[in-house]
């Protein structure tokens, strides 16, 4: 063992003074020979005999050294030297199986890199901060499948104290908000923390410090907040000044004074996130004004509550501590007895969960779609490692002589495998390589693809450590999916019979068929498989976007005005309003304004129970709209009238309600004139039906549509949130309405910021986007896959037809006619796709089945589409097969059985 | 383990192991070059002997092969095992 080690050592060093080392070997000899030359001279024989004894009893130099330096040299290694020179000789001779091998290959392992790199952004790879793995996400589990993660604030307070299992529970909470300087005002991306929520992440600050328990102490004055600021705020706002640190910063309502800076690295606990500014989480309520969430207690669900595990504690330990210690913590919360009785309902605890990679709710959206793409991915990778092995087993048939000829000489089994191994691998470095030269790219857009409707969202698909491994071990699997078997083949038993019967034995080369046509058949059913799975996605795309919105998205723009901040209430707000319209309307190509407080597909809600007409008591979503709101939104008017300016508190609340909600509140009755009411805590409130609408989506496209009532803006209470969106409806370009809309916005008020404008049509597209994605990149899949397995099945269908060239030649000079060979050879070949396609079908039934969460108004077994799959198959590997088939078919016999 | 007994009065060169081989065996024993260099060289790899350039008795540059520790033990037990075997030999010889 001594000894290996010592070997090894001065191998090692051999490696790197080789050419001293030959010097020395040839000293040494030359030495030895002189030394015997004189010792011949002394015995009496001439020099020039003495030289020619010494020559011979030596012989050659170079074979004394090559002996030699064998000893010295890693044997594996310097095989492997020449393997690879062997290698890249060989596949520089076939410049064009080697560019399609490693562009096949590339594409495989670029597009599952890319995936992965997506993947291990948004799911893996855990925070910058120190040990990260002692980080966990609390969670409460109300009886649902799935826990939730949004805490009251009273409830985080409470565990906040908690230290028998965390060193530190802290809180966070990211939003908007409007940061006010000399500049002006800026909308800018906030995180509100808990006290503890910088020790507990470790993270040094770049300058100043970090924001502490003392600086989240309710009740401080409006003027004293301390607040941290990142390296990329730091840049932009203050300009890298290094007097930082004191300055004065307004956001929203509230002053704060800059403490820290924060590296740009940190992220805080939602790796998604470029928080910009961190206030501590006891501003909130000076900064949100009257509607603020901390003082709605236990019924705003918000903070995201993350942990540091005490030393030695482990996951599993601290969830079973914390789901103990729920009933404790509730009973100190103290709140009214019903609240307390829904959660006992509900089986309240709180769980506690891995959060080494932070928390994001985009995960909870985004895993599943983002697992099916990567299993596809995968598909199209296995794809073009079988379609590679068959070619690679094509050409090693191909090369059966050569290899026979090398065996002959001496060459063993294991190292002929070997260097076929090498000719493998090179290929899938290449193949690798301009994989992962490509990936950050596509990985990015292919990220904003599949996050678009997430704004302020932000996936790092940088390529680190995990993604390489990742790749290098995908290369490692593709080296031996794509060589293993056709080396194992190609130098199989049989290869000296091959060498002196060459190319006529047909007994032999039978056996040899078979393997690649079970591949063949293989690839057939997956690519099956990828094209079923494309085809029912698109369709649920299609009938997604089919089933419409209610409204009509195109030439919709939607106008956030903010007007949280200003000091507008009641009828002067609603002045204003109509103001704005008014001016608006005014612009070139617009046809119609009005405006809603919540814009549909915008994720927001806003539900209330109303009593039935059975005295049931249904849940009904709502919305607050302007006047002219169906008609800018282009949801027909079926009965009754519209909203007007001057519907006010006077006349009583007036609403009008959807289809949906008619029928299920008012059942067949004439609704318009109907009163609708809702208990509203002990008094009763009475809506009065003035028109009925047809229905619209509200949450999401893939919602079928709610009940819906809409009130009158003009009719809202005082204290409701006073920032309603302007809706456009445009003609032509709609460029320039931001400005126009900041331009009338600021000659009212130049303290209100600068109106945001969305696109409704955007919003649609965006609301469909992760099916969208899914559809466009299963479809992708498809069309590689299909392409991969046509080269793939013509290129060892013709291959294995071109071998049978003589027996072709002798059966025409026996009388067959071409059509009967042309027909004898398709069948073959198209047995081998229709076993393909009957296993694929089987497959895709039963695998379908996993694509059943992400199909909206499509059967997993939709016939239509699983046949027109099998069609396009069968008509691609028909025209793979047939065209081998003809070319048999032209086969003149007397050149096919002179040409051996 | 006859290599190691010719290193075993101190450095030698490969021409002198060979030489002494030779002479001490008195010409019994012929050591073949094409043996000995590989087997130098094997020994010096697996750390046995230790070996350096310096100057021949008649002036000119030489590779000189020194036993290591490694080397004296190895060389002990080899001669060990050998006149184990040998006088086991000699002996069933001798019984006739």
């Amino acid at each position: 063992m001594k000894q290996d080690a010592h070997a090894f050592l001065l191998r090692l060093k051999a490696l790197f003074v080789k050419r001293r080392l030959d010097r020395e070997m040839a000293d040494e000899i030359a030495f030895h020979q002189e030394m015997l030359k004189e010792k011949l001279v002394r015995q009496g024989v001439s020099l020039s005999e003495a030289h020619h004894a010494a020559r011979l009893r030596f012989g050659d130099d170079r074979r004394w050294h090559e002996r030699l330096r064998e000893l010295w040299q890693f044997r594996w290694l310097e095989n492997l030297r020449r393997d690879i020179g062997y290698s890249v000789r060989v596949l520089r001779k076939s410049p064009g199986f080697t560019a399609i091998a490693i562009l096949t290959l590339a594409l495989g392992v670029g597009a599952n890199t890319t995936v992965f790199s997506i993947v291990n952004g948004l799911l893996l790879r855990p925070l910058p901060v120190p040990e990260s793995d002692r980080l966990v996400v609390l969670g409460i589990s109300q009886g649902r499948p799935n826990p939730d993660y949004s805490f009251p604030e009273p409830l985080f307070r409470n565990l906040e104290n908690r230290h028998e299992t965390f060193s530190q529970v802290f809180a966070s909470f990211g939003t908007n908000a409007e940061a006010k300087g000399n500049s002006g005002t800026e909308r800018v991306r906030i995180q509100m923390v808990s006290g503890d929520f910088f020790s507990g992440l470790e993270v040094a600050p770049l300058m100043g410090r970090v924001l502490m328990r003392a600086d989240d102490a309710k009740g401080r004055s409006p003027a004293g907040f301390a607040a941290v600021i990142s390296e990329g705020f730091w840049n932009r706002w203050f300009g890298r000044a290094p007097d930082v640190v004191g300055q004065r910063l307004r956001v929203d309502n509230a002053l704060f004074t800059v403490v820290g800076v924060m590296p740009k690295r940190f992220t805080g606990t939602n790796p998604l996130e470029r928080p910009e500014i961190f206030v501590p989480l006891a501003a909130e309520p000076a900064m949100d004004g009257e509607q603020n969430l901390t003082t709605a207690g236990l019924h705003a669900w918000w903070l995201t509550v993350t942990a540091r595990l005490q030393p030695g504690t482990s996951v599993e330990r601290a969830n079973a501590q914390v789901a103990a210690a729920s009933q404790s913590v509730l009973k100190e919360l103290a709140p009214d007895a019903n609240w307390l009785r829904q959660r006992d309902r509900e089986h309240f605890h709180l769980v506690a969960e891995p959060g080494s990679a932070g928390f994001t709710y985009i995960r909870l959206l985004f895993t599943k779609p983002l697992v099916a793409v990567f299993a596809m991915c995968g598909g199209v990778l296995l794809l073009a490692c079988l379609n590679l092995a068959s070619l690679l087993m094509a050409r090693g048939a191909a090369r059966q002589k050569e290899l026979a000829t090398k065996l002959a000489m001496g060459a063993t089994r294991s190292r002929l495998i070997q260097q076929l191994m090498a000719e493998s691998l090179m290929i899938s470095i290449g193949g690798t390589a301009a994989g992962l030269a490509v990936a950050p790219g596509i990985g990015g857009a292919l990220s904003a693809l599949l996050l678009g409707g997430q704004s302020e969202v932000n996936v790092d698909t940088s390529l680190d450590i995990r993604v390489f491994a990742f790749a290098a071990l995908v290369s490692i699997v593709a080296t031996l999916l794509v060589g293993l078997v056709p080396a194992l083949q190609a130098t199989s038993s049989g290869l000296n019979e091959q060498m002196k019967q060459g190319q006529h034995t047909t007994q032999a080369s039978e056996r040899h068929r078979v393997l690649p046509r079970v591949m063949m058949a293989f690839e057939v059913a997956l690519a099956l498989m990828l094209v079923v799975g494309a085809g029912l996605l698109s369709s649920s795309l299609i009938k997604l976007y089919r089933s419409g919105a209610g409204f009509d998205p195109r030439g919709l723009e939607s106008i956030a005005i903010s007007m949280d901040h200003q000091p507008l209430r009641g009828e002067a707000l609603m002045q204003f309003y109509q103001r704005v319209g008014e001016e608006l309307r005014r612009e070139p190509g617009v046809k119609a304004v009005s405006w809603q407080w919540i814009v549909p597909l915008s994720h927001m809600t806003w539900d209330e129970s109303f009593d039935a007409a059975g005295g049931k008591e249904e849940d009904i979503h709502e919305n607050s709209v302007g006047p002219e709101y169906f008609k800018a939104m282009r949801i027909p008017f079926q009965d009754g009238r519209d909203f007007r300016w001057n519907d006010g508190h006077g006349g009583g609340e007036k609403i009008i309600i959807n289809r949906t909600a008619a029928q299920l509140l008012l059942s067949g009755r004439n609704p318009i004139g109907q009163v609708l009411s809702k208990k509203d805590k002990d008094k009763v409130i009475a809506y009065e039906v003035i028109g009925v609408v047809g229905d619209a989506k509200y949450e999401d496209m893939r919602q079928s549509v709610p009940p819906t009532i809409y009130h009158a803006m003009t009719q809202a209470d005082k204290d409701e949130p006073p920032s309603f969106n302007a809706v456009v409806r445009v003609e032509g370009s709609s460029a320039g309405l931001g400005a126009a809309a900041r331009s009338i916005v600021q000659k009212i008020n130049p303290d209100i910021p600068a109106p945001k404008v969305s696109s409704m049509e955007r919003m649609v597209d965006e609301s469909l986007s992760a099916e969208r994605t899914m559809a466009l990149l299963s479809g992708f899949f498809a069309v590689c896959a299909l392409m991969v397995t046509g080269i793939g099945l013509y290129g060892t269908l013709a291959y294995s037809t071109a071998r049978r060239t003589t027996e072709i030649g002798i059966r025409m000079a026996l009388g067959a006619k071409r059509v009967q060979v042309a027909r004898m050879i398709f069948a073959q070949n198209s047995a081998v796709a229709l076993a393909g396609t009957a296993g694929g079908l089987g497959c895709a039934l039963f695998g379908s089945k996993v694509l059943a969460s992400f199909l909206y108004g499509t059967s997993v077994r939709d016939p239509w589409i699983f046949g027109a799959s099998i069609v396009l198959l069968a008509l691609i590997a028909s025209a793979a097969s047939l065209l081998p088939a003809l070319r048999a078919a032209r086969t003149e016999p007397m050149q096919a059985m002179r040409c051996e | 383990m006859l290599i190691l007994k010719a290193l075993y009065r101190g450095p030698q060169h490969g021409y002198a192991v060979a030489e002494w081989i030779q002479g001490t065996s008195q010409q019994v024993l012929k050591v073949e070059e094409g043996a000995l260099y590989p087997a130098l060289h094997r020994m010096e790899l697996r750390g046995l002997l230790k070996a350096k350039w310096g100057a021949s008795e008649n002036n000119r540059r030489a590779k000189f092969y020194e036993l290591t520790a490694e080397g004296h033990k190895q060389l002990l037990a080899e001669s060990r095992r050998w006149a184990r075997l040998s006088s086991a030999v000699a002996f069933v010889m001798q019984t006739s």
